[in-house]
Formats: C-alpha cells, structure tokens, sequence
C-alpha cells in the first residue's frame, strides 16, 4: 500500500510526508502563483483575473483587490511553510488553495478547457497536471 | 446628577420596534463551473470551506457541476454574492455571478 503524502495527526497537525522532488514541484506551484499575480506580463495572470460577473464590462474594484491580496496572501503562506513537515488547518488551506490556482493556471495557460483536449495534452503537460492533482486529492482528503 | 426615568413602553405599541421595509432588491446567484482536471474531492472541501454545508448537500452540487457543466451554489443579495465568487475564485475555481 502506497504511503499518503498528507496525515491528519491525532493533536490536529497535518503532517506532510512528501521527499525533496515534490516539495519542489510544490515550490515552483506557490511561487509562480505569486508572481503570477504581481506580473501581468506572466501566462498565468490571465486565468487570475477572470470576469466575476461576465455581464459587466468591467467587476468591481474592490472585489478585484480582494481577490489579489488573498490569492497573495495564500501564495505567501504556502511559500514560507513549504519545508514545514507539520501544517496547521489555515496553513493546508493556503496550500489548497494556492495548488488549486496553480493546477487551473497551468491548465488554461496550455488551453486544456475541456476532457478531449486533456486527452490530447502532451505526455509532459499531464504529467506536471497529475502531480498536482495526487497532491490536492491527498491534502483535501485530510482537510 | 439627573434622575433618568426609564420610558413605558406599552406592550401594544410596537410600531417602533417593527421595522417595515419594501424589498427590491433582485436575487442574484454564484455559479461554479466545471472544468476537466479539478479532483472532484477538492470542489467539495471548498463548497463545505466556504458555505458550511453539509456533506450530502457539497457532493450533490459538486456532481452537478461535473455532470451539467455548472451550478448555482448560492443565491442572495448582489454585495454577499460576489464576496462568495471571489472567495470561489480565490480557492482556484471557475465562479461567476448573474442576476436572476
């Protein structure tokens, strides 16, 4: 039986169990989230600003600030726990969450919008995809 | 120091305690949309994160997205409805808002 990578400890912890490779992946993921929020020039800055509501032509401004600082804000988190080995329930959230915008990102920055197109994504792409998504599945299991 | 003589309020009188208001504000729904790679588990951790439902209730909506292609995860007032989308959106879903 394959060991998680995410257990929930009986004092409330979550301990992570995950080796130096994906605390890399983990790594890049957080980081390029931050960036990508602070960068317009970056292929992810698009899929952080999508339309709140669609009819409009431009959202409210402070909704869109809301939605900069907290996905910075999680981002930071994540970023400065990233070689913790324990996390508490805000800190798994941040990891969730910041994981959550990096798999969408890197989805719709390589235009993999619906399941033919997933299925039609080169070998590297589903890979780096997959990785993410075991991590998510793994950490919301324990949340 | 003056003495302050409590008002009687009689029992009857309530017409300072009800507040009468005409309401015309229209409804307005938060949509989640579906998209091919968010593990299905992930949806219903943020559905229970940020609505506090229950568990049957964030599986049926999250079920409801993957099989429809969306859902209305919430309905109410414009200014709480877009605080839920942008929380939606900042835990890395596909939400909207639109009037009803």
């Amino acid at each position: 039986m394959a060991s998680r990578l995410f257990v929930r400890r009986r004092d409330g912890r979550i301990e992570v169990k995950i080796n130096a490779v994906g605390r890399a992946i983990l790594k890049e993921a957080f980081v390029n989230v931050l960036k990508a929020e602070q960068d317009p020039s970056h292929q992810w800055h698009v899929s952080l600003n999508g339309p709140i509501d669609p009819s409009q032509d431009a959202d409210n401004p402070l909704a869109m600030f809301s939605r900069q600082n907290e996905i910075s804000t999680n981002a930071e988190l994540a970023g400065v726990t990233v070689e913790d080995n324990f996390l508490n329930d805000a800190e798994g959230w941040a990891w969730l969450t910041t994981l959550q915008v990096a798999l969408r990102s890197t989805v719709q920055s390589y235009g993999i919008l619906d399941d033919e197109k997933w299925a039609s994504a080169a070998a590297e792409v589903r890979g780096y995809v997959e990785n993410l998504q075991q991590l998510l599945f793994e950490l919301a299991d324990v949340l | 120091m003056p003495s302050v003589k409590p008002q009687k309020i009689s029992s009857t009188d309530t017409s300072l305690l009800v507040e009468e208001r005409v309401r015309t504000e229209k409804t307005w729904n938060v949509l989640v949309w579906n998209d091919p790679v968010t593990p299905m588990k992930v949806v219903e951790v943020i559905f229970k994160k940020i609505f506090g439902y229950s568990n049957n209730k964030c599986t049926q909506l999250m079920l409801q997205v993957h099989h429809e292609g969306k859902s209305i995860v919430w309905s109410g007032a414009r200014d709480r409805a877009e605080s839920y989308c942008v929380k939606l959106q900042v835990a890395g879903l596909i939400a909207t808002i639109e009037q009803v």
